[in-house]
């Protein structure tokens, strides 16, 4: 994997692995709430068009609609936008998808504050909503690698899916052999001084945060945690046991996703390690033109995790500065 | 039509209200409004309309899920032992349909959504060919009250989604009160035609005029709905005046001059 930044990009990993997967599983079919090209699936309208439905601007009836097909044998991959996939519709989501336990995948596009849409356009909630809903798996991946096996492993999932995707230019962090898992959250590194947990887009700050922290003498681990739910807490257990301090970093509120997540795990242990939670602290993100100045305004920049370690772990004197990163075009790289 | 027809399906309409009566009486209340307003539409679908293991029922007020268990013995789809556990703790006869309710395809009781799975079984009927299947999905004038309701049905005009016929069950009742005191929905009819639904607004406990309206519907060469007006206090005379039809208390010697009504009138 490439553990530093700036990471090259791709384009449209999800809609290229998602007619990988239709062209092999004939009872999927594609739901778009008009956003058809911004989530990547003008790819499979153009393969199957018999299997495309476009449900227009009505969330509510297109959820409720996908859960009556997956009742008949067909696996209904719903697509718009994160925030506009489990705010609008989730009543339709607990009621006509998972208390029957039904193969929805919701698919939801342009996490946290990657959007400068402003409040109405930014999925800062959707872990916590998808997180409370009973049989519910939560998902929160960024890099292309993942997203492609991210894609073909959700396949077989018996109960309803939420994936949270990043739009646009996806980087690449890890290799094609790269291992993706359900049940198992990913150890990147072990770090006896801190471990930061990152899912989504804050892996690629978590690993850079990591590589400045190393520089300054701490040791410092990352685990990779694409699946939020169900919580690998054996892994969590473990890479908190043998840490003297923990960070969670996530774009997405402090309450509800990842970080309340860790933090039920390591209660419920009895670890009683210091933790710190990178993500918006309870607060909208307004006045934007681009996300990284979200990202550096509301305390999700690579700084910021770097400064969480820091102080979880009482070190004496300024942290660590993380290095600017020049991003050419067309490449990636974390606040 | 032949008065014999007319006279069973009647006979049906007032089973649906004894097994009701029967369901409801040992709690002392519950939703036996329902099932007085929609006994005659129910009746005539199940036995003009509805095909067991062929078509497909949806419920979309859950409160209504009685009405379906009281028709499911004669359907094959219910044990007739089974409808003494209506709304008793561990039973699959839950008061507000379940994923456990029996008889219907899909009920749920956050209101508004069943039309919306309606339309998924009718995208579902289409995509695997079965051109046949009806879909039908009881639903009431309060839920016209809900977005998605009006989603889903310009979805259906949209998409032609002609093996639709909603069953509308305009009882003019919600908790608070009368519909028509707390929102106008009329004109009905001429909404859902607006959204291009062919739209048939009957007496709803007129059993010629509902099985007529369900020809037709059946018929139609759009999604249709068939408007039945109806009261929830329909069919059993000896209810007091001013009966709370969305929940209705019953007790004692009034549980036993509906059952005598309704057996007298069945004999």
């Amino acid at each position: 994997m490439r553990n530093l930044p700036p990471y090259p990009t791709v384009l449209k990993p999800y809609g290229r692995a998602f007619v990988e997967l239709a062209r092999r599983r004939r009872e999927i079919l594609c739901l778009s709430g008009d956003l058809t090209r911004q989530t990547e699936i003008d790819l499979f309208q153009e393969e199957f068009p018999d299997r495309f439905i476009h449900a227009g601007m009505a969330e509510a009836n297109m959820i409720s609609m996908a859960g009556a097909l997956a009742r008949r044998g067909f696996m209904p991959f719903v697509h718009t936008f994160g925030v506009f996939a489990t705010r609008r519709p989730l009543d339709q989501i607990i009621n006509s998808v998972a208390y029957p336990k039904l193969p929805v995948r919701i698919v939801g596009f342009m996490p946290g504050v990657s959007s400068p849409g402003g409040p109405s356009h930014q999925a800062i909630d959707d872990v916590a909503l998808m997180r409370a809903v009973p049989n519910m798996t939560v998902i929160d991946v960024a890099d292309a690698t993942e997203i492609t096996l991210a894609v073909a492993a959700i396949a077989d999932v018996p109960g309803p899916v939420y994936l949270r995707l990043k739009r646009g230019e996806i980087p690449v962090i890890f290799d094609e052999d790269h291992e993706f898992s359900l049940a198992h959250a990913h150890v990147v590194s072990r770090g006896q001084d801190v471990t930061l947990f990152a899912s989504g887009m804050m892996l690629s700050a978590a690993l850079a945060a990591a590589q400045t922290l190393s520089d300054a003498g701490v040791s410092a681990g990352v685990v990779n945690v694409p699946v939020i739910k169900p919580l690998d807490r054996a892994t969590v257990i473990a890479a908190a046991a043998g840490s003297r301090a923990l960070v969670t970093a996530e774009n997405h509120s402090i309450i509800g996703g990842l970080g309340s997540a860790v933090a039920e795990v390591i209660a419920e242990e009895g670890l009683g390690r210091r933790l710190r939670r990178v993500g918006l602290n309870d607060t909208f993100a307004e006045g934007a033109q681009n996300a990284p100045w979200l990202f550096k305004k509301y305390g999700l920049a690579t700084q910021d995790v770097v400064d969480a370690a820091w102080s979880a772990l009482d070190r004496e004197g300024p942290a660590p500065l993380a290095p600017v990163v020049v991003t050419p075009p067309g490449e990636y790289a974390p606040v | 039509m032949q008065s014999t027809r007319i006279e069973e399906m009647q006979r049906a309409a007032d089973l649906l209200r004894l097994r009701a009566v029967r369901m409801v009486a040992p709690h002392g209340f519950g939703y036996l409004g329902q099932v007085l307003s929609s006994a005659e539409l129910m009746a005539v679908t199940f036995a003009e309309g509805f095909r067991p293991g062929v078509d497909e029922l949806v419920v979309s007020p859950g409160h209504y899920i009685i009405v379906a268990y009281a028709a499911g013995p004669e359907l094959g789809l219910l044990d007739e032992a089974q409808l003494e556990s209506y709304g008793r703790d561990g039973s699959a006869l839950e008061a507000i349909g379940t994923e456990s309710s029996p008889v219907v395809s899909i009920t749920g009781g956050s209101l508004g959504q069943g039309l919306s799975s309606a339309l998924g079984l009718a995208l579902a009927a289409r995509l695997s060919g079965r051109s046949e299947q009806r879909i039908f999905a009881l639903v009431s004038d309060g839920e016209l009250e809900e977005g998605q309701v009006w989603e889903a049905a310009l979805f259906a005009g949209h998409h032609v989604l002609d093996n639709v016929v909603v069953l509308l069950d305009a009882n003019d009742s919600q908790v608070d009160g009368p519909v028509s005191s707390i929102t106008t929905l009329e004109p009905i009819a001429a909404k859902w035609e607006s959204f291009g639904w062919s739209a048939f607004d009957v007496d709803g406990h007129d059993v010629a005029a509902l099985s007529e309206a369900l020809a037709q519907a059946l018929a139609s060469p759009r999604p249709a709905v068939i408007i039945a007006r109806t009261s929830t206090s329909t069919g059993l005379h000896c209810l007091p005046e001013g009966a709370d039809g969305h929940f209705i208390k019953i007790s004692g010697e009034l549980i036993d001059a509906a059952i005598a009504e309704l057996e007298v009138r069945r004999a």
